[in-house]
């Protein structure tokens, strides 16, 4: 396996290896054991992490951070309501978030500056603003490889839905999610990709052309110490089984089994039962799960989309996922960061009656709860109009420094990649402090 | 213990000027010189700043950190020597102090004197301190017009060949400044090894052998940079006790005359279907057909595998793959391609049939590099409006014209990711030369010689070329839009218009790549005036390693640029080739990584990189003559299995690497595994639906979003790096293997092979069941179990010779099988079934084979055929156990893994 060279020195074990992992045999278990010593402190409050994309980019004023003070041209259609934390309020559309305010922490006046819905995604979803000639990793990609002790029968992220903007990037396949394909709906049997057993197949029948396998998979017997890609795919191949025939991996993934009582606030719609699920695989153990709730690029139609059909959805999601998530008692263990790539502008256009808003990176909004993270608080202000922050502006390096902060993970980490070059997990970004207190 | 005697590494070259100097005319190490009191004054290039590089000064984590360090800044691994001594003398703080030079904050730190973050460096009174006193003392001089250029470094022993653990051996290291002088500089040195497996290397250059194997050390000295090998044989067999091994080609001599000095002998030559497998998969990412394995073994030949190899060259699927690898380093991708052709997508299918054409009719390597590195949007004499006309044409839907035809591929400096000089100068390295320069865009590349100021001098040929409207046709692109209705748009809403216009088959104005030749000065110079010129364009330019070229002597100032990638003694553009080719053939590289060829980075076989380069370059740059050379070797067409020398051999080339097959292939080869005889005719004839044909990169592509083909690594094209393709085996793999729908389904696929199989058996579909209700199913599966036990009964019976009592038994499974057919929706009668049954078995063992051949391009041995039929036969419908047994020949590591 060759290494590469890296600016800084770090020596390359590659050329004819003699005798040597035959002698002290470095198979690829511990190479990848070696290689994948992070820097996890202990005692972080956070074991797995929830993120939830939100495609398009929500009006932060219709929202989360209304002004209802502001000229008509800005403020917008909806009233504030109180919440269960003193002196929060939130959109009126927002009612079962507003009764549980206390469970996550609002980040208002986000800033940057990336316009474009691409750029301004890859940003949020990394924590690192784009590059042309490197591909950052995402959160899940980056988390699963400083996680220690996996379990082997379960993937360790998730991917909900067909597509993620969750992309390994630079650290390679080995970190990519295992990427469901489709969202669970209510009262249908969940396909997984991969996991769920399809086309008919049940569990003995796949034990017993298993079985046939294991009787074929001779050719390289005797050889795989030789070589770390035989060894590591035998070892892909039983977790593989273990994964597909194993009853927590499966009923991990099946929603149907979470009582009535426990799934009825979730809802009947795809994002509902994502929230759902995303709590089921983080108490079975998966390290981290991500997903989308898309829709939210309301150039036209603001008010209309937002009122019936966006935040409802939006409300109830979240509002059972925080909830519940408190009730099993994984909140304090589990990290739930919740962005889009963009605010909107707070000055209505008038490509509809009433307006509609267009995308707006230099003011947004950004939600947080769980692992350590402080309920029923407001980070950072827009101004009156909320077209900037009104102090100091939080990047989304700030936010992705906290995130990380919260689940034990230095930002400041470096890797090295695949040129070579070391690169922080974070380039930019500092912790937020008063998240935490 | 062997050691050969000094050959010399010549860097720069600037030789001629150091003739004259006898060996004995090196002035002896400065650690001697300064063991005590010295009158010497030390020089500021050649003393204080290696100095402090052996001592980690300017490392990253210390003053070569670009905020500093301690209020303390020094350039990154040296060789900004006037901000060093800038930064060393001057600021609010200065290190040297020339009134007291001991009170010097850079003497008092590394010594403890004063609390120094970075620990203790040397010892107050060592050789160190003494010269940086005695440079302070001197008055803490700079280097001036007089201090000579560094010429090369001789390093003594060249080559280090150990025969057991714990031999050591010294390194010497001379180094030649222009004005002739030689000074031994061991100590002002830094060493390393690339393999401290092998061998370590002491900070004072003491090698000691470690584990049997071959590696280098690399000696480090202002920007001169030495790859020494280091060797410990890996058996006794080397010299005149090394077997008789045959070497019928060139290539087969230079490998096993390493493998000689290593000791390590290499496997046989692998079998016909062996070979046949993987040139199939190397050469034209396609696994072979079974027909095509049958005929390849019936041939009896013995020149039959060198037709072969001409033949896959002449494939389709040679063109398709070899294209898509070029299109890996050039940068294919649809997400960098936004906007630059009026039709989505079109970019990247340009950029694909364009090579494609030029890789299926073998146009010299050099001619295809000149379409692109000197590639502009209009043909030679081409007017912006035929240009527009000819465009238009080829992207209205119903022309036959093909971009392929044109005379360049502009897109490749159309990229979003080549934009900036700097951004063309990282790619355009990356792409022809296989050298990572990036690191000298901030910093002296700590791998190889370049500098900062290297970089910026070679950023010069990338200032004059552009994407978009270029100023000199701007009145006629004007009236274009106008005349369109197409004023004031811009990007997307702009494309989609056009896109629309030239659907219908108007003339649509089309941006272009353009290149600007540079003016010359005009006599009465104003500087003022040509400010904004000299800030974007540069007027020069200087290739790695070469003179300054001024570029106003050129039409197109890329020419010089192209005319040194030409040229015989280029050190990169054939090298990175044929090296590259190499790597697709045996994993690894002979320099490995393949894009990273620099100094410290040496190949494991210079003489065979050296033989195929030259080899290349004499054959007019013949693409084909690279793939066969190496195909018809026996180094290529040797077995994996290795033997006891050896079999932890990875770089050297003495059996085959067992490999993971690339993304586009193992999804090929997934889908002719699974597809019908009629799908595989047409397979080598049509690359339809191939992914080996799928043309960018990127989210937007044709495939972007494609799993399978994302899980397997196929290549992003986004950050110049030959590892943009991952190689890498993952769990998520596996599992698409195992259990995805998708793999499930191709198996299925009444279309492909096994609906074929249950229509010429007259057998049902697996998963065709119709039973409705769980109920339904249960009870088909109590007869599908009691069947089975029947049938074993049945099988008993036979063996006794009981034949009543088998009849008996055999009338009753008929009628448990004409009831398991209403679950299933099965036709069968008794005799009908029982024939087709009949017929069926006695069709196993083809039906084996074939499934062999498919998937793993080998017949089974008869242990493999006699438990797949078992399998087949015991299985309660024959189509599952059939379908099983090409799922379990899917999940075979001989089958995802080239051998």
């Amino acid at each position: 396996m060759a290494k590469h060279l890296n600016c800084d020195g770090l020596q390359r074990r590659d050329f004819l290896k003699a005798g040597v992992l035959g002698t002290t045999g470095l198979s690829l278990a511990s190479y990848l054991r070696l290689a994948e010593a992070g820097e996890v402190r202990g005692n972080a409050p956070a074991k797995s992490a929830i993120f939830i994309n939100l495609n398009g980019g929500p009006s932060h004023m219709d929202t989360f951070d209304l002004k209802p003070n502001a000229p008509d041209e800005y403020r917008g259609l909806f009233n504030p309501i109180s919440t269960n934390a003193p002196g929060v309020e939130f959109c009126e559309h927002l009612p079962k978030l507003a009764k549980c305010a206390d469970k996550f922490a609002v980040l208002r006046g986000v800033s940057h500056t990336l316009g474009a819905h691409q750029l301004g995604t890859e940003y949020v979803n990394t924590g690192n603003r784009p590059l042309p000639s490197l591909e950052f990793p995402g959160y899940g990609s980056v988390v699963t490889k400083q996680a220690k002790n996996l379990p082997n029968d379960l993937p360790s992220f998730v991917a909900v839905g067909n597509n993620t903007q969750q992309k390994a990037g630079y650290l390679g396949v080995r970190y990519a999610p295992l990427v469901t394909g489709s969202t669970p709906r209510p009262g249908a049997p969940y396909s997984v990709r991969g996991v769920s057993l399809s086309n008919g197949l049940t569990v003995n029948e796949v034990e017993k052309r298993t079985g046939l396998l294991r009787e074929l998979y001779t050719t390289f017997a005797g050889y795989e110490k030789n070589n770390q890609l035989l060894d590591g795919l035998d070892r892909f191949s039983e977790q593989a089984h273990a994964m597909i025939t194993s009853k927590r991996a499966r009923e991990a993934f099946d929603i149907s089994k979470e009582s009535p009582a426990f799934a009825a606030p979730f809802g009947d719609e795809a994002f509902g039962m994502s929230c759902l699920l995303a709590s089921r695989l983080v108490e079975a153990g998966v390290k981290f799960v991500s997903m989308s709730l898309g829709g939210w690029d309301t150039h036209q139609n603001n008010f209309d989309r937002l009122e019936n059909n966006l935040l409802p959805t939006l409300d109830t999601g979240l509002a059972a996922l925080f909830t519940g998530l408190a009730q099993k008692g994984l909140l304090d263990s589990t990290v739930v960061y919740v962005t889009g790539e963009f605010g909107r502008t707070p000055k209505l256009n008038n490509r509809s009656t009433p307006g509609g808003r267009d995308h707006y990176p230099r003011c947004m909004f950004m939600l947080m709860a769980g692992g350590g993270v402080k309920g029923g608080q407001v980070v950072g202000e827009s101004d009156e109009k909320a077209t900037q922050p009104l102090n100091d502006a939080i990047t989304p390096d700030d936010v992705a420094a906290s995130f990380y902060h919260a689940l034990g993970i230095d930002h400041t980490h470096e890797y090295n990649t695949t040129t070579g070059r070391p690169v922080m997990i974070v380039r930019e970004g500092t912790v937020i402090d008063q998240l935490f207190s | 213990m062997k050691v050969l005697v000094s050959i010399t590494f010549g860097l720069a070259v600037l030789a001629g000027t150091v003739d004259g100097f006898a060996a004995d005319d090196v002035v002896r190490p400065i650690s001697q010189r300064f063991a005590t009191e010295s009158n010497e004054t030390p020089d500021f290039r050649k003393h204080i700043v290696p100095l402090m590089s052996r001592l980690g000064c300017n490392g990253r984590a210390c003053h070569g950190s670009f905020q500093g360090q301690g209020g303390f800044r020094l350039s990154l691994f040296g060789y900004d020597f006037k901000m060093d001594h800038e930064n060393l003398t001057s600021g609010d703080e200065p290190r040297v102090n020339l009134d007291k030079p001991e009170d010097s904050l850079f003497i008092q730190k590394p010594t403890m004197v004063e609390i120094h973050e970075g620990g203790e460096r040397y010892e107050t009174d060592s050789w160190e301190h003494k010269v940086f006193l005695a440079w302070v003392k001197s008055g803490a001089k700079s280097i001036t017009k007089e201090t000579p250029e560094f010429v090369r470094l001789d390093v003594t022993p060249s080559e280090i060949i150990f025969d057991s653990e714990g031999q050591t051996e010294q390194m010497e290291v001379v180094a030649v400044w222009s004005d002739g002088s030689r000074e031994n500089v061991t100590d002002l040195s830094r060493f390393q090894t690339n393999n401290d497996t092998v061998a370590d290397i002491s900070a004072t250059g003491l090698v000691t052998a470690n584990e049997p194997g071959d590696t280098h050390v690399v000696v480090f000295y202002d920007n001169g940079v030495v790859p020494i090998p280091v060797m410990r044989p890996v058996s006794k067999l080397v010299g005149t006790d090394y077997p008789q091994v045959q070497t019928p080609t060139e290539i087969d001599r230079l490998v096993v005359q390493k493998l000689r000095k290593m000791g390590v002998v290499p496997s046989d030559v692998a079998n016909d279907t062996e070979f046949l497998r993987r040139v199939r998969l190397d050469m034209t990412g396609t696994l072979p057909t079974a027909a095509e394995v049958r005929a390849f073994l019936a041939d009896p030949s013995p020149d039959k595998r060198a037709r072969k190899i001409d033949e896959l060259l002449e494939s389709p699927a040679y063109a398709a793959w070899w294209t898509t690898r070029l299109c890996d380093i050039t940068g294919n991708s649809d997400d960098q391609l936004n906007n630059v052709t009026p039709i989505r997508q079109a970019a990247s299918q340009n950029w694909y049939d364009w090579i494609y054409k030029r890789v299926a009719n073998n146009t010299p390597y050099d001619e295809l590099a000149t379409g692109i590195v000197m590639a502009n949007s209009r043909d030679s004499d081409e007017s912006f409006k035929e240009y527009c006309q000819e465009m238009s044409d080829i992207y209205y839907s119903k022309s036959d014209k093909s971009f392929a035809d044109r005379e360049s591929m502009p897109h490749y400096w159309a990229r979003r990711n080549f934009r900036t000089a700097e951004d063309r100068a990282i790619g355009f390295a990356y792409t022809f030369l296989g050298l990572r320069i990036q690191c000298a865009q901030c910093h002296k590349h700590p791998f190889d010689q370049w500098t900062q100021d290297d970089f910026k001098a070679f950023t010069g040929f990338f200032t004059h070329t552009r994407f978009g409207q270029d100023p000199k046709s701007r009145d006629e692109y004007n009236e274009m839009m106008e005349k369109l209705g197409l004023d004031g748009l811009r990007g997307n809403d702009r494309r989609r218009k056009i896109q629309d216009l030239v659907k219908e088959g108007k003339v649509a104005p089309m941006q272009e790549v353009f290149t600007t030749a540079v003016q010359p000065l005009p006599k009465n110079n104003n500087p003022k005036r040509n400010q904004r010129n000299r800030n974007t364009a540069s007027r020069t330019a200087s290739v790695l390693g070469g003179e300054v070229v001024p570029l106003e002597k050129f039409d197109d100032p890329r020419q010089p640029l192209m005319d040194w990638l030409r040229t015989s003694e280029n050190p990169y553009f054939a090298r990175a080739f044929v090296n590259r080719v190499w790597a697709g053939y045996f994993n690894v590289g002979i320099v490995e990584p393949p894009d990273d060829m620099s100094l410290a980075n040496p190949p494991s076989n210079a003489p065979l990189l050296d033989y195929l380069t030259e080899g290349f370059i004499a054959s007019g740059f013949d693409m084909k003559w690279v793939h066969r050379t190496i195909a018809n070797s026996e180094t290529y067409q040797r077995s994996w299995k290795p033997n006891e020398t050896n079999q932890f051999d990875e770089t050297n080339f003495s059996h085959a690497i067992p490999r993971r097959i690339p993304a586009e292939v193992a999804v090929d080869a997934i889908a002719l595994a699974t597809a019908s005889d009629d799908a595989v005719s047409k397979w080598n004839e049509s690359l339809d639906g191939r992914a080996i044909a799928i043309p960018g990169a990127g989210r937007r592509s044709r495939g972007g979003n494609n799993y399978a083909l994302t899980i397997f690594g196929r290549s992003i094209r986004e950050s110049n790096c030959d590892c943009d393709r991952s190689m890498d085996a993952s769990l998520l793999q596996t599992v698409f293997l195992q259990n995805d729908a998708e793999l499930l389904g191709m198996i299925e696929n009444r279309r492909g092979w096994l609906g074929q199989v249950a229509r010429d058996l007259k057998l049902s579909l697996p998963g065709a069941d119709v039973a409705k209700t769980k109920a339904d199913k249960a009870k088909a599966d109590r007869i599908r179990k009691n069947l089975a036990r029947m049938r074993e009964r049945v099988a008993e019976l036979k063996k006794s010779g009981n034949d009543t009592a088998v009849r008996k038994l055999s009338d009753q499974m008929a009628g448990l099988r004409k009831q398991l057919a209403r679950f299933t929706g099965q036709d069968d009668t008794d005799n009908a079934s029982r024939a087709d049954e009949k017929a069926a078995q006695a069709n196993w063992d083809k039906i084996v084979d074939e499934a062999f051949l498919r998937t793993l391009s080998r017949l089974p041995t008869d242990e493999e055929q006699h438990r797949s039929r078992e399998f087949v036969a015991n299985a309660d419908n024959s189509l599952d156990g059939i379908r099983d047994l090409l799922w379990a020949l899917l999940n075979t590591k001989e089958f995802i893994v080239n051998h």
